[in-house]
């Protein structure tokens, strides 16, 4: 157990500065933040460690970001007018930073084998938005297209939040990525929509 | 009466889970529009899922579940402490918005270029979605906004697929920002689709 934690510790590296804009760093936090929850329920819905690893994973990516954020802030500020304009910022990144904190400790009730109670299950049903994974088998009408071409989110009203290939995740995929024969998508939208897209994926 | 215990568990962390979500966005919402009525609103919220949260927690307490179901049952538990987190986290942004901290510029690009904008109309009288419910009014297929929270006069509505809307509702959507012009005519009755078709 000591051991572990001291291993832990010397895996922490040493974050050096990088000139980044708060834009973007914000950006990517707020956007990271917001997916981890949904994949952290997906990795909880469909018990999956991979899922759950990867969220682990991003929530040290995000972690990273914020101490970057916090570097830049700080030369940001010149004087105290600086600081206070700069202080919601700062605070809209911690709340962003603890909301991925969250996600990360479903993630561990996962990855650490706690039960998922069938009542968690339920509660996904109950909830408008769901989450779905789906297969996309060879032959299948998507292989080939990109996620821009499909336009899901419009024609179907749902989105893909995530893409699993072999033994590699893509988080966040971009429009212009295609999808391949064997792909799992993790997609999130509405029950119709997601019916509708697994179809699409069966189809052969 | 082992039935009724389950069926409150399920409905209290549904609760919990739609809350705080709900609370995120409409935390985002008050910065974007630097509204202190919102951000007021998710502190409400806060309070809310803060009582909440301790029934959930007392009913999975108390279900009488047997010792080898005790690790789903804590499963439960961790997953409540979760929500309650992520409604903290959603509190301390309206918080920012309370204060009157000015919010910097760079706030406000964050969140709309996380493709998202935030947009208020009122129900009028004359607006197809009078009379509709949630469900049959179909928002975010007719313009690509869904509804994160109706106003009611002083009462705050959750967005339920079968909460009729009425005139005079306030409407608080985000979506995609070219869906924005369309939500609005939505609401206000103006220049339905037809006339947009014959324009084009």
């Amino acid at each position: 157990m000591i051991w572990s934690a001291i291993k832990a510790m010397a895996d922490l590296e040493r974050i050096r500065y990088k000139p980044v804009t708060i834009r973007e760093l914000l950006v990517e936090i707020k956007n990271l933040s917001e997916l981890m929850i949904d994949l952290a329920y997906s990795a909880a819905l469909f018990d999956s460690r991979e899922l759950a690893k990867d969220v682990l994973d991003l929530e040290k990516h995000v972690d990273t970001l914020a101490y970057l954020l916090n570097m830049n802030l700080m030369i940001a500020a010149r004087d105290a007018e600086d600081a206070e304009a700069l202080l919601g910022a700062f605070t809209v990144a911690s709340s962003a930073n603890k909301i991925s904190d969250a996600a990360a400790d479903i993630a561990t009730i996962v990855l650490q084998d706690i039960g998922i109670h069938p009542i968690i299950r339920e509660a996904f049903e109950i909830v408008e938005e769901h989450l779905s994974r789906i297969e996309v088998k060879p032959n299948s009408p998507l292989i080939g297209k990109t996620l821009g071409d499909l336009k899901l989110a419009s024609k179907i009203g749902v989105d893909v939040i995530a893409i699993r290939r072999g033994n590699e995740w893509l988080i966040n995929p971009e429009d212009e990525e295609k999808v391949k024969a064997n792909d799992i998508l993790i997609a999130r939208g509405s029950k119709a929509g997601l019916e509708a897209l697994k179809m699409m994926g069966l189809k052969e | 009466m082992a039935e009724k215990k389950f069926k409150r568990i399920l409905k209290d962390l549904v609760n919990l889970k739609d809350t705080s979500e709900l609370m995120l966005n409409l935390a985002y919402s008050a910065l974007l529009l630097n509204s202190k009525e919102l951000a007021d609103e998710v502190l409400k919220l806060e309070e809310y899922v803060d009582k909440l949260h301790t029934e959930f927690e007392l009913a999975v307490l108390s279900s009488g579940f047997k010792p080898e179901e005790s690790k789903n049952f804590l499963g439960l538990i961790r997953i409540g402490v979760v929500t309650e987190e992520i409604a903290d986290a959603a509190a301390e942004i309206a918080e920012t918005v309370l204060r009157g901290l000015k919010p910097h510029p760079v706030l406000k690009m964050v969140i709309e270029e996380a493709d998202e904008t935030v947009s208020i109309a009122r129900v009028s009288d004359k607006s197809p979605l009078k009379g509709k419910t949630l469900r049959e009014a179909k928002i975010p297929d007719k313009s690509g906004m869904w509804v994160l929270v109706i106003k009611r006069g002083e009462k705050w509505i959750r967005p339920r697929p079968d909460v009729m809307i009425k005139a005079g509702d306030i409407l608080i959507a985000s979506g995609y920002s070219e869906g924005e012009e369309d939500f609005e005519r939505l609401a206000s009755g103006e220049a339905p689709d037809e006339d947009k078709s014959f324009r084009e």
